[in-house]
C-alpha cells in the first residue's frame, strides 16, 4: 500500500466513523431487536418473575399444563409450622398461636377468608395482629414479583413441592416479564391482517406518487420548460422547486390549512352552498388524494431537475434533425427525447422507489394515517408500532421486525437497481488510455 | 427547385449578421455557401431549412412563400455536421424516420428505405446502430435520411468536417454522384474551398455576412472580384505584394520596383495598390524577373513547393515541378507571368 492510499483511508476515517455510528448500527440493532419482544411493558433491560394471569394463560395454553396453572392460581393462604414459628418470633401472644395450631392445615383461596377466620378466633387478635398474622400465613404466589429464578422457584416450592424440571422451566418461560429472544414477530405479522394493510396502502402511496408526480408530472415540467424561453423557465423551475425547500412543518400546515374545516377550500365552496368539512380526512379517498399532492410536488422537483439536465445534454442537431425532418413536436417529444431520457427516468424511478418506501414525515404530519388507518403506509405503521401510539404499548420488538422488513426490502431492491443499471460497468476502469 | 433568399436579414438580439442579402440556388444546381467561421453560411442554412426564424426578406422555395412555414413544413433534407442520427434507432429507423412521423403504411416505407438503402450503398448495414457505424457509414445513413423525404432541397452543412482526409476525398465524390444521380438542388456550407471548388456548380463566397461574389468555380478562381476572394480560393494560397503604384509600374512597401504590363489597369501614380500572384504564375517562364533567395522548400509529391524572400522582406509563392537544381537559401532570379497578376486597391476592389 502506498502512502496516497493510507492518506485516504486517513481522511475518510471521521465520515467512516459516522457511517457507522449512525446508518450502521442502528441497522444491526434494528436486525437484533426485531427478534426480541421487547416492549413497554417488558422493558429493555432485565425483568422479574410474576405469577401474572398472563403468566397462568401461557402455561395453560402454551406449556399444556392446566393443572399447574390451577394449582398455582389456587394457592392461597394456609396455616402451617413455618407460618406458626414466624408468628412467635414476631410477638404475637403466645394463647393465639396455640389456638392457632388447633387449625394446622386450613387453606384459605383468599385473604378475605383468612382473615375472616383470624378474627373470630376466641382471643380476638386486634385488628393489626389480624393482619400481622395472615401475612405470616400468606402462601399466595399470585402476582408477587420475585427478582430471580430461585425466589421464584422457592416461592412455587412451598405451594406445589413435586414439581418435575419440565414444569420449573414452564413456569419460569411464564412468569418472565422481562424480554426474550422470539421469532414471534415474523409469525405475528404474517398473520394480522393489519400487515396487509400496511402493505397494500405502501403499494398505492408509492405507485401513485412515483407515477403521477415525481416521473410524470416532473417529465411534463422538464418538458414544458425546456420549450420555455430561458428566463421563464428558470424562474418556474425555480417556483417548483418551493415545496422542496420550505420547511416541512409549514409545508404541511398550509395543506391543512387549506383542507380543514374552517379552511380555503371550505369557505370557498361554501360560497357555493357545499357544506365545509375537512377535506382531507373526510374519507380514505380524500386523504390518499392529499398524501399524493403534498409528497408529488416536494417529490417532483427532484425529477425536474434531474430530466431538465438530460434534456440540456441531448445534442441540439438531434432535435433539429426532427425538425426537419416533419416530426411535429409531440413526436419529437415521444421518438427522440423520450428515449434519451431512458435511464434519467429509470433512476429516478429507482431513487424515488427507495425514498417513497422509507419515508413517511408529511404524512405524520398530515393525516398521521388517518381516517381510520386508511393512509398508513408500512413505515408510519412502524413508527406507530415502536415509538408512538395511542395505546402507550409501544413495542419496540414488533416494530423493529417491521422495520427489518423494509431495510431487507430497501437492499434487494437496491441491488436489483445497480444490476440494472449495470455499476460494475459504471466503475469500471475504461479501456482507453487518459 | 428553385431557391429564392430575398432581401434575407437575420439579426441575435441587437445584433445583426446578416443583412438584406439575396440569393438565389437555380433549380437542380449545387451550390457551395464557402467563407471562414462566422462570416454566416450556417446562419443562412438554417435559415433555409426553417430551425432559424428570419428577421425579414423572403425565402422562396420555387414559387412558395415559406418565410413563415415551420421547417416541419419545409421539406427540405438536412446532413448536419455531426450528422445527428438518432442514436436509439437503427440505421433503417433512422432513414424511415421522415417517412414514420408522415405516418405513410408500413409497406411503402420499407420501400423507400430500401431503395435510398441501395443508392448511397449501405443496404448491409441496416440493422446496426450509428455508435457501430464508421464516419463515412455514418454519412451515408444521414444523407439516406436527408434523401428519402425526396425533398425540396438538399442541404449539407460542412459534411465532411469529421472526416479523415482519405475519407473526405471519397464522400466529396460520392455526395456529387447523389446529387447528380437525384437531380435535387443542394446547398453546401463550407469553410474548406477545395470542397467548395470540387463538388459545387457555384460558389457563392460569404465574408461577414455579405456575399462577395458569385460564380462558377473557374470563374472566380480566375476573375476573383476582391482580394478576400482571391486571397481564399488556391491551395496553395495566393501571395500578395503591397505597395503604391507609380508611373507604368508597381513600387512594394519595401522597395521593389515592377514594371507592369499595358494591360493592367493602373490608378493615379500614389494610390495604395496590392498585387495577387498565384504560385503557378510565379517560376522560370515569365516576362517580369524579379530576385529573391529561397526561404523554404516543401516538397508536395509531385511537385515543389517554394517560398521565395524578396530582398524587401515581401514573399512570393512558387510551384513548379520537381527539379533538383535549387536548394534552400539559394539566390534565383525567377520571373512573373505579368498578364497574370491581379490588382487590387486599397480596399481590395480588383482592378
Amino acid at each position: 500500500m502506498n502512502s496516497s492510499k493510507k492518506l485516504g483511508l486517513l481522511l475518510i476515517t471521521p465520515a467512516a466513523i459516522v457511517v457507522v455510528m449512525l446508518f450502521l448500527v442502528p441497522v444491526v440493532l434494528t436486525a437484533v431487536f426485531a427478534f426480541t419482544n421487547m416492549s413497554t411493558s417488558t422493558g429493555i433491560s432485565g425483568g422479574a418473575y410474576q405469577i401474572s394471569p398472563n403468566a397462568l394463560q401461557e402455561l395453560r395454553d402454551h406449556y399444556d399444563m392446566p393443572s399447574v396453572a390451577e394449582r398455582l392460581s389456587q394457592s392461597g393462604f394456609a396455616v402451617d409450622e413455618p407460618g406458626l414459628a414466624a408468628l412467635g418470633k414476631a410477638g404475637i401472644d403466645a394463647d393465639i398461636v396455640t389456638e392457632l395450631r388447633g387449625h394446622i392445615g386450613e387453606t384459605f383461596a383468599a385473604r378475605r377468608d383468612a382473615e375472616r377466620a383470624i378474627r373470630n378466633l376466641n382471643h380476638r387478635p386486634s385488628l393489626r395482629e389480624v393482619k400481622q398474622i395472615s401475612d405470616q400465613f400468606n402462601r399466595s404466589i399470585m402476582n408477587a414479583r420475585y427478582d430471580s429464578k430461585a425466589a421464584l422457584l422457592a416461592a412455587v416450592a412451598s405451594v406445589m413441592p413435586n414439581l418435575s424440571g419440565a414444569e420449573h422451566q414452564a413456569i419460569i418461560a411464564a412468569s418472565y416479564t422481562g424480554w426474550t429472544w422470539t421469532t414471534g414477530n415474523f409469525r405475528r405479522m404474517a398473520s394480522i391482517p393489519g400487515t396487509q394493510r400496511s402493505l397494500v396502502n405502501t403499494m398505492v402511496y408509492v405507485a401513485f406518487t412515483l407515477t403521477l408526480f415525481n416521473i410524470g408530472f416532473a417529465m411534463v415540467l422538464a418538458i414544458t420548460t425546456f420549450y420555455m424561453p430561458s428566463r421563464a423557465a428558470g424562474f418556474f423551475r425555480g417556483v417548483w422547486l418551493l415545496p422542496r425547500i420550505s420547511p416541512p412543518v409549514i409545508y404541511v400546515l398550509l395543506w391543512k390549512w387549506l383542507a380543514w374545516d374552517t379552511g380555503f377550500l371550505s369557505v370557498f365552496l361554501g360560497r357555493f352552498g357545499i357544506h365545509s368539512r375537512n377535506w382531507m380526512l373526510d374519507s380514505g379517498t380524500n386523504a390518499w388524494v392529499f398524501v399524493v399532492l403534498i409528497n408529488g410536488f416536494v417529490g417532483a422537483s427532484m425529477g425536474m431537475l434531474i430530466f431538465s439536465s438530460a434534456l440540456q445534454a441531448i445534442p441540439r442537431p438531434l432535435l433539429y434533425a426532427s425538425e426537419v425532418d416533419g416530426a411535429s413536436r409531440w413526436q419529437q417529444i415521444w421518438h427522440i427525447i423520450m428515449p434519451q431520457l431512458r435511464w434519467p427516468i429509470l433512476f429516478v424511478t429507482c431513487y424515488q422507489t427507495l425514498s417513497l418506501l422509507t419515508s413517511f414525515d408529511l404524512i405524520l404530519l398530515s393525516t398521521n394515517g388517518g381516517p381510520g388507518g386508511s393512509t398508513e403506509v408500512w413505515a408510519l405503521a412502524t413508527y406507530h408500532t415502536a415509538l408512538n401510539n395511542y395505546a402507550g404499548n409501544l413495542e419496540y420488538g414488533y416494530g423493529a421486525a417491521m422495520a427489518l422488513v423494509l431495510v431487507v426490502v430497501g437492499v434487494f431492491l437496491s441491488l436489483a437497481y445497480l444490476r440494472l443499471f449495470n455499476y460494475r460497468d459504471l466503475v469500471a476502469k475504461p479501456l482507453i488510455e487518459h | 427547385m428553385r431557391i429564392l433568399l430575398d432581401g434575407f436579414t437575420k439579426s441575435f438580439g441587437p445584433m445583426t449578421v446578416i443583412d438584406k442579402m439575396t440569393l438565389e440556388i437555380r433549380d437542380g444546381e449545387m451550390l457551395a455557401l464557402l467563407g471562414p467561421s462566422g462570416c454566416g453560411k450556417s446562419t443562412t442554412l438554417f435559415a433555409i431549412c426553417g430551425i432559424h426564424k428570419i428577421s425579414a426578406g423572403r425565402i422562396l422555395f420555387g414559387d412558395r412563400d415559406v418565410t413563415n412555414v415551420a421547417s416541419q413544413q419545409r421539406n427540405v433534407g438536412v446532413v448536419f455536421q455531426s450528422y445527428a442520427l438518432y442514436p436509439h434507432m437503427t440505421v433503417a429507423e433512422n432513414i424511415a424516420f421522415p417517412l414514420e412521423v408522415k405516418k405513410l403504411k408500413a409497406a411503402e416505407i420499407k420501400r423507400q428505405v430500401d431503395q435510398m438503402a441501395e443508392l448511397v450503398h449501405i443496404e448491409e448495414l441496416m440493422k446496426r446502430r450509428p455508435a457501430e457505424l464508421s464516419g463515412g457509414q455514418q454519412q451515408r445513413v444521414a444523407l439516406a435520411r436527408a434523401l428519402v423525404r425526396k425533398p425540396d432541397v438538399l442541404l449539407l452543412d460542412e459534411p465532411l468536417a469529421n472526416l479523415d482526409s482519405k475519407l473526405r476525398l471519397e464522400m466529396r465524390s460520392e455526395i456529387r454522384r447523389l446529387q447528380l444521380a437525384t437531380g435535387i438542388t443542394a446547398i453546401l456550407v463550407t469553410h474548406d474551398q477545395v470542397e467548395a471548388m470540387s463538388m459545387c456548380d457555384r460558389i457563392a463566397i460569404m465574408n461577414a455576412g455579405e456575399i462577395v461574389q458569385i460564380a462558377t468555380p473557374g470563374e472566380m478562381y480566375r476573375n476573383p472580384r476582391t482580394e478576400f476572394v482571391a486571397g481564399f480560393l488556391g491551395n496553395p494560397p495566393i501571395a500578395f505584394l503591397h505597395g503604391v503604384a507609380t508611373s507604368g509600374g508597381f513600387a512594394s512597401v519595401g522597395g521593389e520596383a515592377i514594371a507592369l504590363p499595358a494591360s493592367v489597369p493602373l490608378p493615379p501614380p500614389g494610390s495604395k495598390l496590392t498585387l495577387g500572384i498565384r504560385p503557378e504564375h510565379f517560376g522560370p517562364t515569365g516576362n517580369i524577373p524579379i530576385r529573391g533567395r529561397i526561404s523554404f522548400i516543401e516538397t508536395q509529391g509531385r511537385e515543389n513547393l517554394y517560398d521565395v524572400t524578396l530582398p524587401s522582406g515581401s514573399m512570393l509563392r512558387s510551384i513548379q515541378p520537381l527539379r533538383g537544381d535549387v536548394a534552400l537559401n539559394e539566390e534565383i532570379e525567377w520571373s512573373i507571368a505579368g498578364d497574370r497578376i491581379l490588382v487590387f486597391d486599397e480596399h481590395g476592389t480588383r482592378l
